[in-house]
């Protein structure tokens, strides 16, 4: 055997793991290396002779496979070639001990500091979506935790990775729960591994114990350091004291961190509050995490010359030969000073997911998510909220059924007689199949929709579209069921009523979901300048419209409910029944719907008026044409039945300005809309409790107000600059803005 | 890449009978789908099958396999497979060819 290839054989027990299938061995034939012929001087020569342009290459290989090919030492394409660059040997773990480049013992207290800062920033730059290999394993000391000998480092090692490993299994389990394959290997995470081992062989609580140990003795040390009264302060004391209490507030907070992931996993209720107890704690130390920053050692080499920070204990370069060919991105790991920004809110937003126990109807765990997902939370607290959520695949929270919430809700928002107490329908076996079988059936639907919104906004936006399918089957049945419930109440108890129940109720969620697939379209910026005018049409014409109809549908059928409950009561007793004046439990979303639908209004005769005065840049429609573009727009409607999709064509027709006589002139319109702003500014001020959002659309229709009535007034009239679009103040509506 | 994908347009130089450059024409061709080694100018080396060339030399290389600097290319560790690689002619340091894939065709570069 020759020493090259015991060598591959060392090599090869270091690098062999697992899984790890990159390597692909060493062809047999090439083992052999003694019959490589040397031609470079006539191939070079023999390349001159072709024609400038010509291409050489064998007939089964054309320029489409060509074009294929990864271009060798182009940063972009080539993630070795950053290996070559750097002047310096690249040795793996068990390399770097024995040359005496990495310690496994005695390290200094800042070393120690210095260490575990780095890892979390590694941490950290891995949960915003980098791979494990580029992070969290270029700390050379988590690859095998068994070599260190500093008690401290090795238990820190062992819970980073515990943290890692139930960070990626929560994440992967929240996948699995949408039941579609391979979602999380998208944009934001990567929960590959390469094969490394995440601490399988120790369990968590060996780990949290040894960290506890760890803690442990370091408080004895920060007392021992501890000023004493009178004492004369030794400086060298003092900074020792500091020292160890830096370490010990961080070895504590890796524990809290993993101790409320831990908690996370186990399937009680109860445990929610008990991790938000936990994380509550972690936070209490990050100021004097953050304060301490400067104790750690820094990385010592140059990096002004483009290579990477090193610090001892880690390699960037170390996994380079794992990634593929092309990895696209050089992780570029955060600063030691935005760690602890990014904990503190990483912990708050833990924080707000553990509150989700407390709602308890569906609906507004709806919103929940609605609201949740508009922060645009990572990937980790987006995962923690879905399996807190869903705990066992149809049980919420672990406790309740799905089916149970969701008669909860109906309950709520129309009151179908048939879930009524009062009602022979409760009872009535037939009644009872219809219900449950329509109920079981929307289960699913409604856990994929508060599912969607555990997804990173432009995945929403995709996934509502196809959603709507799905919907509009449940609202066939619903109807249905609504027809067979209605015929059956008319024989049993003819002054009731059971039409348009669940199909109300079913068709309130399909104008949510089809009003937020719209609007998340402005957010994500997706739509044209002179798309503007249709989008909002569409919103304000069609869709609020029907979702107020809707709204105020089931508020009438929950007082016909109402009324009859309250006969039946004043039938069994005599007492008088107070007459008070109730808040209705859906006046706030018709309030909120109004609003919307005037700021929809107002917009879209904003955009119609400035296209009449030349102030819209369009395209020269050549390929396309407006009505490709309408179509497509709208295109995941079509699936849905109520309400019906409108087609180009009728647009048209129900938005001619021609209808009116005289048609109105862009003053005219300008000044409608200034009257829209003013409305939806009218009725927001008049909400009670206003909210966040509620400030956030004053914000936008109170300038547009004055920008309209001078545009009204003939205010800039000439001036073909277009008008700028301002979406800082709300997502959905712009301040519009005359340059 | 794509320099040399634009330039390729069809090739309608006259062609001398028995010129120089049909004759580098059939070494090239010879050499197809043969198992190469290229080193580069960072050092490190890779192997696989000749597919295409160029009057620049730019040279694609498929099923390639990269292996870090050193003369003895087994002494790095595992290769990293790259699959299809085009090495840009002013990139490429030296050039080897397998002998014994030589043997059966045209004895290219081996007995001159």
């Amino acid at each position: 055997m020759s020493s090259g290839e015991v060598v591959t054989m060392v090599m090869k027990s270091a690098v062999e793991d697992d899984d790890a299938g990159w390597g692909l061995g060493i062809p047999e034939k090439m083992k052999n290396n003694a019959n490589w012929v040397d031609i470079t001087h006539e191939f070079k020569g023999a390349c001159k002779e072709l024609y400038l342009g010509e291409l050489l290459h064998d007939k089964l290989f054309g320029l489409f496979e060509a074009m294929s090919a990864i271009e060798m030492m182009d940063p972009k394409m080539d993630a070795g070639m950053i290996g070559n660059q750097v002047n310096r040997k690249v040795l793996n773990f068990e390399q770097a001990i024995k040359e005496g480049a990495i310690k496994v013992k005695d390290l200094s207290l800042p070393e120690l500091i210095g260490i575990i800062d780095t890892s979390f920033c590694c941490l950290i730059t891995w949960l915003e979506g980098h791979s494990l290999a580029q992070t969290v394993f270029t700390c050379l000391y988590v690859h095998n935790p068994d070599l260190i000998e500093e008690p401290a480092l090795k238990a820190f090692a062992l819970g980073i990775l515990k943290v890692c490993d139930i960070a990626r299994e929560k994440v992967n389990k929240a996948a699995v729960f949408e039941e579609v394959r391979n979602v999380l290997q998208s944009e934001d995470f990567q929960a590959m591994t390469y094969g490394f081992k995440m601490a399988n062989n120790v369990t968590d609580l060996r780990v949290t114990g040894m960290l506890k140990d760890v803690e442990d003795e370091l408080q004895r040390k920060v007392k021992s350091t501890r000023t004493r009264q009178g004492e004369q302060r030794d400086p060298e004391v003092e900074v020792e004291h500091q020292q160890f209490l830096a370490l010990f507030n961080r070895i504590k907070f890796t524990r809290l961190l993993l101790t409320a992931l831990i908690t996370f996993t186990k399937k009680e209720t109860s445990s929610v509050g008990e991790a938000q107890k936990l994380v509550a704690q972690a936070a209490d130390l990050l100021s004097a995490i953050h304060s301490s920053i400067q104790h750690g050692i820094q990385s010592q080499n140059d990096t002004t010359k483009g290579d990477h920070p090193i610090m001892m204990g880690f390699e960037p370069l170390v996994n380079q030969r794992l990634l593929p060919p092309t990895f696209p991105r050089y992780a570029k790991i955060i600063k030691r000073e935005d760690m602890v920004a990014y904990f503190s809110k990483l912990i708050e937003r833990i924080k707000t997911v553990c509150d989700v126990i407390n709602t308890t109807n569906l609906h507004g765990i709806l919103d929940f998510f609605c609201e949740f997902s508009e922060q645009s939370p990572c990937v980790l607290s987006r995962s923690l909220l879905q399996t807190t959520f869903l705990i066992d695949n149809k049980k919420v929270f672990g406790t309740h059924l799905m089916q149970d919430m969701i008669k909860d809700a109906l309950r709520y928002f129309v009151s179908p007689p048939v879930l009524s107490y009062k009602c022979c329908l409760f009872n009535n076996h037939q009644a009872k199949d219809y219900i449950d079988s329509f109920v079981t059936h929307c289960s699913r639907p409604f856990c994929s929709l508060i599912q969607i919104h555990g997804h990173n906004r432009a995945r929403q936006r995709d996934k509502l579209g196809h959603i709507l399918e799905e919907f509009a089957t449940l609202q066939d049945e619903a109807e249905k069921v609504d027809a067979a419930l209605h015929g059956l109440l008319m024989k049993l108890e003819p002054q009731r009523q059971h039409l348009a129940c669940l199909g109300t109720w079913i068709l309130y969620h399909n104008l949510r979901i089809m009003v937020q697939y719209l609007l998340s379209g402005f957010e994500l910026e997706l739509y044209s300048m002179h798309e503007y005018y249709y989008i909002y049409w569409y919103l304000s014409e069609f869709l609020y419209a029907w979702l107020m109809s809707t709204l105020s549908r089931a508020d009438s059928s929950q007082m016909a409910e109402e009324r009859i409950v309250e006969e039946q009561v004043k039938g069994r007793s005599s007492k008088k029944t107070k007459k008070k004046k109730k808040v209705r439990p859906l006046s706030k979303e018709i309030t909120m719907s109004q609003a919307y639908q005037n700021m929809c209004a107002g917009m879209y005769k904003t955009m119609v008026a400035l296209d009449m005065d030349g102030k819209m840049r369009k395209p020269q429609f050549e390929l396309d044409s407006e009505q490709v573009r309408y179509e497509h727009r709208f295109a995941p409607f079509n699936s849905v039945v109520t309400p019906p999709p409108v087609h180009y064509i009728q647009f048209k027709e129900m938005s001619d300005l021609k209808k009116y006589n005289p048609p109105p002139g862009s003053a005219d319109l300008y000044m409608a809309a200034s009257k829209h702003f003013q409305q939806a500014k009218l009725i927001l001020e008049n909400v009670p409790i206003p909210d966040p959002e509620v400030n956030r659309i004053l914000k936008v229709a109170k300038p547009n107000i004055v920008v309209m009535k001078l545009l009204a007034g003939g205010h800039k009239k000439e001036t073909k600059v277009l008008p700028e679009f301002d979406f800082s103040a709300h997502k959905y509506f712009p301040v519009v803005k005359i340059i | 890449m794509a320099t040399m994908i634009e330039e390729n347009g069809p090739s309608t130089h006259e062609q001398s009978e028995v010129s120089p450059s049909s004759q580098a024409r059939q070494k090239l061709e010879g050499l197809l789908n043969k198992n190469m080694r290229i080193r580069m100018t960072d050092g490190r080396t890779l192997v696989g099958l000749f597919l295409c060339t160029d009057r620049d030399c730019n040279v694609i290389l498929g099923s390639a396999q990269e292996f870090l600097k050193s003369t003895d290319i087994f002494s790095q560790g595992e290769p990293r497979v790259l699959g299809l690689a085009m090495i840009p002619g002013h990139h490429v340091v030296s050039i080897e060819v397998e002998a014994d894939s030589l043997e059966d065709t045209q004895r290219f570069g081996a007995n001159r």
